[in-house]
């Protein structure tokens, strides 16, 4: 399946645009992590929302912005390994006492395509939205779905992976040790893309089954999405004409990919 | 199931629920349920989900596919929405000083959104692309969805598709702060309606890319967001109208064409009231509807599954099953009341969830 990439967000620590990587100007390893507040939402929404959301949200911006794509019609995919773990901490807190009373909002947000309802609300969306989990392949489900997606809908659809850092007892199940949100607009191969687009990559995307080694012991769920964009900027600033990545979906299966830069655009 | 549905057998019960307080009824298996699911993966819902697969002989159906089929084009998707946060919640009440779990409950792959899909993945042996979808209560009939987008794109040559859901507290205690629980059982589209009763439940079916198929053909899927709301529908049901209209227009057909529609039907107030107007598009002389979670509970994220299922045998034996425990109607289209026997052609079932995610699907006979 051929595919175009024409838009990514990206938000974790000391790396809040993708801007940063295009322009090199390099990622400070000294900085501190800022939870997003993402301009997109009204402040209000942003309170009820919290960090997870507003993570997803942001992303799901920026990807959007940078592809100039209509928001209130591109369908999206959603993927996390964990979901919402500072809810699900809350929720399995509060249970666990005798006084059991949950709050209403933190309870329908501990849907986990609440950033899903959250995103299409502020985009006034109403396209297919969906949420897929993959465990620590999360990001390969989420990419072999959306392109699916792409393919199905002849239209761009957008790709958000985040996981936020996680502690005990989430922690000891898969160690995030940093909160990283990254999002994509995949385009169809042969769609015009608006002229206002920064970034056109030709995405080769097979399906394979059978191992693929590319899974690094306590890497990030979202490690391949922000290796994807990475290749991106490397790619969009001439450094390299093509680049390859496998990238494991769940069980046994990965993604095998080649990057190139679009000609004559 | 079958069974249940042609002899007017209802699953609910008023709620002896361990460490639950609230009144209400519920549509549980046995509190205990005994499988042998491995140490790693135990759950509730991985146990409910291990009963259903060895249901009808479904496991066994798979295992003699897989013989003629290469590995990695059997794929498998599962919908969820709770997947086994019973487990976390059980380990909540045991972490050590450190905030940590404890034995037994250290299960990193059983703590994840993903572990309905990762556990069948496992126990069918199944190496193509499988994934978990989440979209609260239209997450197992989305699976539909993007199963058939895998086979009409060749990705794969059949796929397992689920839904599995279990009763935990979370949800118990939820819908009570949403003041959606009902101490009654549930009486879908009843102008005295009172709210929701909850369920749990595992299903699954078998799709496969065959053009010349006896048996049922999965005709339509539409998918639509409301983009209003998280926990309230849209007023005027503009998303799940979009999610019916896309079905339809997938599987080519029109509202006269469909016999039979299983409602999502919740029981609260305002959904039901939502979908009314909405399937108000479904008044005319061939199509009834009816409302089943008066005879299962609201299953969540596996009520796609279930009325799926229950739409689909609806093809198999002409068997309409009723609204349960509604004895009265204001809706303005056919609410089917009491079980009607006919020849049944095309179904449509609705499913609407949180986040204001819906999906309607269309079932055929071949």
């Amino acid at each position: 399946m051929i595919i175009q990439l024409t838009g990514i967000g990206i938000w974790t620590r000391g790396l809040t645009h993708f801007s940063t990587l295009l322009e090199n100007t390099g990622i400070d390893p000294h900085a501190e992590y800022v939870i997003p507040a993402p301009v997109a939402i009204p402040a209000r929404e942003r309170r009820r929302a919290g960090h997870f959301i507003n993570l997803a949200v942001e992303v799901a911006h920026q990807a959007c912005e940078m592809a100039g794509v209509d928001k209130r019609t591109i369908p999206s995919v959603f993927t996390s390994a964990l979901a919402d773990t500072e809810i699900s901490d809350y929720m399995c807190r509060k249970l666990a006492q005798n006084e059991k009373l949950l709050s209403p909002t933190q309870f329908h947000n501990s849907v986990h395509n609440a950033a899903s309802g959250y995103w299409s609300i502020s985009a006034q969306n109403r396209a297919p939205s969906t949420f897929v989990g993959g465990f620590d392949r999360s990001f390969g489900a989420g990419l072999l779905e959306a392109t699916s997606q792409v393919v199905a809908f002849g239209t761009p659809v957008l790709l958000v992976g985040y996981d936020l850092a996680t502690r005990s007892p989430f922690h000891e199940m898969l160690p995030i040790d940093v909160s990283l949100g990254v999002a994509m607009v995949l385009t169809p191969a042969h769609y015009v893309v608006s002229s206002t687009s920064m970034l056109t990559i030709r995405m080769n995307i097979v399906p394979k089954s059978g191992s693929s080694d590319s899974t690094r012991p306590g890497a990030h769920p979202m490690q391949s999405g922000l290796d994807l964009a990475h290749q991106s900027a490397q790619l969009q600033r001439g450094l390299k004409q093509v680049s390859t990545l496998a990238i494991d979906t769940p069980r046994s299966g990965h993604l095998w990919i080649e990057l190139s830069r679009e000609s004559g655009k | 199931m079958r069974a249940a549905l042609r002899s007017g057998r209802g699953g609910l019960s008023q709620a002896q629920w361990p460490d639950c307080s609230i009144p209400c009824y519920l549509g549980v298996l046995p509190a205990a349920l005994e499988t042998a699911v491995t140490a790693e993966m135990d759950s509730r819902n991985n146990r409910m989900i291990d009963l259903a697969l060895a249901q009808d002989g479904f496991a066994d159906a798979i295992g003699a596919l897989q013989q003629q089929l290469d590995p990695g084009r059997l794929g498998l998707v599962m919908g969820t929405s709770t997947s086994s946060i019973d487990r976390t919640e059980s380990g909540y009440r045991s972490l050590d000083a450190a905030g940590r779990f404890t034995s037994p409950f250290i299960q990193p792959r059983v703590h994840s959104p993903h572990a309905p899909g990762d556990f069948v993945a496992e126990r069918l042996g199944i190496d193509g692309p499988c994934m978990t979808v989440s979209a609260a209560c239209a997450s197992s009939a989305k699976v539909f969805a993007t199963a058939k987008r895998w086979l009409d794109q060749d990705l794969v040559d059949a796929v397992v598709v689920g839904g599995a859901d279990s009763i935990c507290l979370s949800i118990i205690y939820g819908f009570h702060s949403l003041q959606l629980v009902s101490p009654d059982p549930c009486r879908p589209f009843s102008p005295d309606r009172t709210g929701i009763s909850l369920g749990e439940a595992a299903g699954f079916a078998l799709l496969t890319r065959n053009d010349n198929a006896t048996g049922i053909r999965l005709s339509g899927a539409g998918e639509s967001c409301d983009a209003y709301h998280m926990s309230s529908a849209h007023p005027e049901g503009l998303g799940a109208r979009l999610s019916i209209e896309r079905a339809l227009k997938d599987a080519g057909l029109a509202t006269t064409d469909i016999d039979y529609v299983n409602l999502h039907g919740t029981g609260t107030r305002a959904n039901d009231e939502i979908e009314g107007k909405v399937c108000a598009m479904f008044n005319n002389s061939r199509t009834v509807l009816s409302a089943t979670k008066g005879w299962t509970g609201h299953t969540l994220g596996a009520a796609g599954i279930v009325e799926a299922v229950i739409a689909m045998d609806a093809l198999c034996t002409g068997l309409l099953p009723g609204t349960m425990n509604t004895r009265q109607s204001e809706a303005p289209f056919h609410l089917l009341l009491d079980n009607l026997e006919r020849p049944t052609r095309h179904v449509l079932s609705n499913s609407f969830g949180f986040g204001g995610n819906n999906c309607s699907l269309v079932f055929s006979v071949a």
